[in-house]
């Protein structure tokens, strides 16, 4: 099998408290790899020692074979969680610093830096030091970062963290582009279900350090479940037993379960049930209070997956 | 050529932070007012205690009239009086050294000045090689004869650096007059021999009477400020490492060297602009200036040493702090009482703890800062060349290196590498 990382049962200590545990995981070239975990899950930790910036107390990280530690430097980039800019310079400014930095001869780094500044929405900006532009241009900007010197693998730490969803979108087709167009072997770590879902080819789920699935999300989806959760609280809680069972005969409807007095429906696509769902409460003759439709988090795969919820 | 993309990138970054590039101006400009304003009106019009020790043993004009050019020397400075005013600038005794010697580890006077047996031949031979070049008729005699002239007394002492400053500006003055003298009488009665060259020559001396405590004081301010830069690039340093910039840059294929060399152009660049404004600011209000172009060019070189010195320093705060905050207060508890001990403020006590090539050694000698301090002073406030300064710059340049050598070890083995 053709393993571009090979991160054999890495640990990271930090004074005692194990960060990441014993973790083990091989990517394969030319694969979206999610990493997908509830906050302080360790994917930063562990990301941090498969990019070599980080030394792990022990295990090995292998790219291509070698010691993460003594590879070619141009091989990895890695866009940060948190925004890792110069606040006086330029987008453009940046760009070609870093490409510098890379030995990305000047007449390329020159093409490279527009076509990023193109790709990423932000050419009209090229110009703007970095403290004046919004959150989402300074996203795109720490990203393209990553991309400058054009690296085989790219190391992404929760990309769409603070983006609208249109910016989201952007991303999401931009990331699969690295992937389908260049063949470039991308890492996303997420907190995200959906996004872990749309885009990776495999994901592992990690918490307290370590390791509990690995696999694609397809087979993950059919473990865990699926779908958006509408979450309700009627005028007459007494008669939440009743709707319930009414609610369940609704076509493509997972599950409905109470949870402290809340009627937590999980289904397929919820947006385009909330009619049905309506109906069914009003036909009972009772008033809905409060009602919130949301994806399914990783707070409900959690829950099905260790029992315990999300801690924050 | 990966260091000049960073030179340019600091450089950039250093310009269009306002706030924190006029901190760096702004800060010592302030104290150079304060310092002008509380001492420049100190140390003047009030005499300052000489003791001349004559040891002149004469010599002929060439017109055969015998002639003690010390004697005339210690006349002019006992008759100079302040501009506009009745006060005496010189109160002049002529005991004997050793007396003179003890006197000055007393403090009953604030400076010693001895003229050599041979300064009326070296005046003489002087007259002579200025009649010979004015006349264009060789001389027989146009040896050059050198004398020097020494002040002596307590570097410490305050009162000392004002006196060696006024007495400075007054032997220039002394030898350029006889040159001048010389010449117009060559030049008013052409072919006949000069007769009496130093007939008037008692007269008060214009310009360097007003010499103050400032004038003393100012050079430390400009070294307060390359002192203080010290904080400020380490603020900027952990900055690099605190907002993961730096990891951007140690991930890619730039090295330690890169980083730390190209951070060491644009800083030197502050502090040659430190020394020109804050050289221009105490000139402006009421620094006697002696040196001339050449004293800024020196200044200039003295200060970026200095500079180097405290980017060094600034890469071992660096090492350790943990983010810009942290920095600067470590830096300012560093900076401010380093600025003491170099005597950046007000001189500090003589307490000599051996001695090498000749030159006796005090503890604060360890430290980079002080040979700036003592060479910038040299130059600016007494109109020292580089021979004056080159001992200086030397010990300056090695401690400098010392210093570079350990804040480039430890900045590189903390911030540099994977961390583990
Ligand atoms: N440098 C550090 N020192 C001590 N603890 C750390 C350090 N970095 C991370 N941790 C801890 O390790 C755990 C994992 O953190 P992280 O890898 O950032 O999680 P994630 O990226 O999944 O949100 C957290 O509990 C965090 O507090
Ligand atoms: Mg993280």
């Amino acid at each position: 099998m053709d393993y571009i990382i090979n991160a054999q049962n890495i640990t990271k200590d930090f004074d005692g408290f194990k960060a990441v545990d014993g973790l083990s995981l091989q990517v394969k070239k030319g694969e979206v790899f999610g990493f997908l975990g509830p906050n302080g899950a360790g994917k930063t930790t562990s990301i941090n020692m498969i990019v070599g910036l980080l030394k792990p107390t022990s295990g090995q990280i292998l790219i291509n074979g070698e010691d993460v530690q003594k590879i070619d430097k141009g091989l990895i980039g890695i866009c940060p969680q948190e925004l890792v800019l110069w606040d006086n310079l330029t987008c453009k400014e940046s760009l070609t610093l870093i490409g510098d930095m890379y030995e990305v001869p000047k007449k390329i780094l020159k093409q490279r830096v527009n076509k990023l500044l193109k790709d990423l929405l932000l050419t009209y900006k090229a110009d703007t030091v970095v403290t004046k532009l919004s959150g989402g241009m300074k996203r795109r900007l720490n990203l393209a970062l990553a991309l400058v010197h054009e690296p085989e693998i790219i190391v992404l730490d929760e990309p769409s963290e603070g983006l609208d969803p249109q910016s989201k979108r952007v991303l999401w087709n931009y990331i699969k582009s690295l992937r389908d167009d260049e063949g470039k072997t991308v890492i996303l770590t997420t907190h995200l279900m959906d996004e872990a879902d749309k885009l990776s080819n495999r994901v592992a789920i990690i918490d307290h350090g370590q390791l509990i699935r690995l696999d694609t999300p397809e087979n993950l989806k059919k473990e865990i479940g699926e779908g958006d959760v509408v979450e309700m609280k009627l005028s007459k809680p007494q008669m939440n037993n009743e709707i319930i069972k009414s609610l369940k005969s609704i076509q493509n409807i997972l599950s409905v379960v109470e949870v402290d007095g809340v009627i937590n429906l999980r289904a397929m696509d919820a947006v385009s049930k909330l009619p049905k769902i309506m109906d069914k409460v009003e036909s009972a003759g009772v008033q809905i209070a409060d009602i919130s439709v949301r994806q399914n988090t990783l707070e409900d795969v959690f829950i099905e997956l260790t029992g315990s919820s999300l801690r924050e | 050529m990966k260091f000049l993309s960073i030179a340019i990138k600091d450089l950039k970054e250093i310009l269009r932070d306002r706030r924190g590039f006029f901190f760096i101006l702004l800060f010592p400009m302030l104290f150079m007012l304060v310092f002008g304003f509380a001492f420049g009106g100190m140390g003047g019009n009030t005499p300052h205690n000489l003791a001349v020790i004559n040891y002149d043993q004469g010599s002929v004009l060439p017109n055969n009239q015998s002639v003690n050019f010390g004697n005339n020397l210690t006349q002019i400075l006992e008759n100079a009086k302040y501009p506009n005013s009745n006060v005496y600038v010189f109160n002049v005794t002529q005991p004997s050294e050793s007396n003179a010697d003890q006197q000055l580890k007393q403090r009953k006077i604030d400076a010693e000045l001895i003229i050599p047996q041979n300064f009326s031949q070296a005046s003489v031979s002087l007259i002579n090689n200025t009649i010979s070049s004015t006349t264009n008729t060789p001389s027989a005699s146009s040896s050059n004869i050198t004398s020097t002239l020494i002040i002596r007394g307590d570097t410490g002492y305050i009162n000392f650096g004002t006196t060696q400053g006024i007495l400075t500006g007054i032997l220039s003055q002394y030898k350029d007059e006889i040159v001048i003298d010389t010449q117009n009488n060559v030049r008013g009665t052409p072919g006949a021999q000069p007769t009496e060259y130093l007939n008037s020559k008692v007269e008060p001396i214009a310009g360097t009477g007003d010499y103050t405590t400032f004038d003393y004081l100012a050079p430390g301010m400009i070294v307060f400020a390359i002192i203080l830069l010290a904080t400020t690039v380490a603020a900027s340093l952990t900055r690099e490492v605190d907002k993961g910039t730096l990891a951007r840059l140690k991930l890619s294929k730039m090295r330690g060297f890169d980083l730390l060399f190209g951070g060491l152009i644009p800083w030197s660049l502050v502090v040659v602009a430190q020394v020109i404004i804050l050289l221009a600011v105490a000139i402006i209000i009421g620094f006697h200036w002696q040196g001339g172009l050449n004293s800024i060019l020196l200044a200039i070189l003295v200060g970026v040493i200095g500079g180097i010195a405290s980017i060094s320093l600034a890469m071992i705060i660096a090492a350790f702090a943990k983010n810009d905050r942290q920095a600067a207060n470590l830096g300012t508890l560093i900076t401010v009482p380093t600025s003491f001990l170099v005597g950046a403020f007000f001189p500090l006590p003589q307490e000599p703890i051996g001695t090498f090539m000749g030159q006796s050694f005090q503890i604060y000698d360890f430290i980079p800062w002080t040979h700036t301090l003592n060479a910038l002073r040299s130059v600016l406030t007494y109109g020292g060349g580089w021979n004056d300064i080159s001992f200086q710059v030397g010990i300056s340049v090695l401690l400098t290196i010392i210093l570079f050598v350990i804040g480039v070890a430890l900045f590189s083995r903390t911030r540099l590498r994977a961390e583990s």
